[in-house]
């Protein structure tokens, strides 16, 4: 009567943090070390649950701060364990340094990171200023649109961050409330099938191996220094390629398929719309809305934003006639940093020379509605008509006392 | 030195996978100054080498005026040698000051 469900995977309701707890379960890393702050808390919150049911063999460290958090990290992977951490907004702010010495140190830990807006004014809910302040210090980062896009990204995260010739911390981004503590629908792996597709971590030079003693963390001056950031460079570049590879398998074993970035109706597309994370979900709804009443618009979500795709997004955008780049954070006097590298990106990897409008959004949870992105649209058609985008470049949507 | 490496011949992350390796890094092209030792003032009572922070204070194996053994100052090793001027200071002969055992000079660039 009883049918053994083992290997099949399971359709769920679940919230994005509670997702990313999961993918810990199953991943059963050797030590999380962490600190609750909303809106990512949840995710420790449950995988503490985990610990205390015996359902993991995790070490779990409760430490005093995030900045002990990301150091008992890094000392647990030079120990040679697969570790795992989640944090928000100032957490990570926390972490700041440490972000850079597990980079340069060349230790995968992986991290969940539900963002949240920087204080201040203080604020809870979801910008991506934590994340792309951090976007210069070596850690890849991977942005999910949905519940089921954090799962799969931090299933695969092991496989990209440990591989020989990557070996650098990584970290899943996920919209804080509007994924984190939104209940979706969402397909739950297998437990075994998991293990087996993240595999065993391999330890490379562990300061526990006391028959090959080594020494980590030592003061490096002008003679080496600059050929250290050099290979840790190559780390990055590597590792488009290794996202491209775990993912493609990935897509063999579990079905989803991701790619660097999503190309979502952009073969003939004159409006392109630029974004990361949840606001893609609407976008995709508008744009399938206005491809109804005839216009070419399609949208670039990108995955990988560390290491940046220049080149096959260059391809993607070629024929492209307008570029309108959605920023969830804001560089006080400058460009937002997706429209940066879009910039970078048109400007040396296409051969046409689409016009480019740049827009912040969403800062501290703002909501962008579905309307936002249809008048952005409309706005881009009259720029695009215009030949130039005027004075609209640089707007804020959604913000009283501007014009939208 | 034309022994340093290239980048993709280095360990991942900086790690020093050889232990006692400090050794051979060269810390004596650090220095201005230099002690630079007068035997003939010498007392051999090895207070340079118990402050030298670099272990740079060179020892060589003798007999004392019992014929025991004991170690007795040969000079300073100028690879490992800062010129911090520790040992100059912790003299007791330089302290005297009638005579100089460890004297301490500019060091040619």
């Amino acid at each position: 009567m009883t049918k053994s469900t083992a290997g099949k995977p399971k359709i769920v309701p679940m919230t994005g943090a509670g997702a990313c707890a999961q993918a810990m379960r199953q991943i059963n890393p050797d030590v999380v070390a962490a600190f609750p702050i909303t809106p990512s808390t949840q995710v420790v919150e449950d995988f503490s649950t985990f610990v205390a049911n015996g359902q993991v063999d995790t070490e779990f460290v409760t430490v005093e701060s995030e900045h002990s958090a990301m150091s008992a990290c890094i000392g647990a992977s030079a120990a040679g364990g697969r570790v795992m951490t989640a944090t928000s907004s100032a957490g990570m702010a926390y972490m700041w340094e440490l972000l850079y010495v597990a980079a340069s140190m060349r230790q995968p830990v992986l991290m969940t990171l539900v963002n949240r807006a920087l204080t201040g004014p203080i604020n809870i809910h979801c910008d991506h200023s934590d994340s792309m302040g951090a976007r210069d210090s070596g850690w890849i980062q991977l942005y999910s649109e949905n519940n089921q896009e954090a799962y799969d990204n931090l299933v695969m995260a092991a496989r990209i961050a440990e591989h020989p010739d990557v070996r650098l911390p990584l970290m899943v981004c996920q919209d804080g409330f509007i994924t984190s503590h939104s209940i979706q629908t969402m397909q739950l792996e297998d437990d075994k099938a998991v293990r087996a597709f993240v595999g065993p971590h391999k330890p490379l030079n562990s300061v526990l191996d006391t028959k090959h003693p080594v020494t980590w963390g030592a003061l490096d001056l002008q003679d080496y220094y600059i050929e250290h950031k050099r290979s840790q460079e190559q780390g990055m570049r590597n590792a488009l390629r290794v996202i491209e590879e775990v993912s493609a398998d990935f897509a063999k074993t579990f079905g989803r398929s991701y790619g660097l970035f999503e190309a979502y109706r952009l073969d003939d597309a004159e409006i392109v719309l630029v974004a990361l994370s949840s606001a893609c979900g609407e976008i995709k709804e508008v744009v399938d809305e206005m491809r109804t009443k005839g216009e070419k618009v399609g949208l670039l979500k990108i995955r990988s934003f560390r290491p940046f795709p220049y080149a096959q997004i260059g391809k993607a955008l070629s024929k492209a006639k307008i570029v309108t780049v959605l920023d969830r954070s804001a560089s006080f006097g400058a460009h937002g940093p997706l429209f940066v590298e879009i910039s970078a990106t048109v400007g040396s990897y296409t051969a046409n020379r689409p016009l480019l409008l740049g827009h912040t959004f969403g800062l501290g949870g703002r909501e962008l509605t579905l309307r936002h992105i249809e008048h952005i649209i409309s706005e881009s058609r009259i720029c695009l008509d215009k030949g130039t985008v005027g004075d609209r470049q640089g707007l804020w949507i959604n913000v009283r006392g501007d014009k939208l | 030195m034309s022994d340093l490496k290239n980048w993709q011949e280095l360990p991942l992350g900086g790690v020093i996978v050889e232990a006692g390796s400090a050794a051979k890094y060269e810390t004596g092209s650090w220095r201005t100054w230099k002690p630079v030792t007068h035997r003939e003032n010498c007392i051999h009572c090895l207070r340079c080498w118990e402050y030298c922070p670099e272990d740079a204070i060179v020892l060589e194996d003798g007999r004392d005026a019992a014929g025991a053994p004991r170690k007795f100052v040969q000079g300073v090793n100028y690879y490992h040698c800062k010129g911090c001027g520790l040992c100059v200071h912790e003299c007791p002969v330089n302290k005297e000051g009638k005579v100089v055992a460890l004297g301490f000079v500019r060091d040619e660039v």
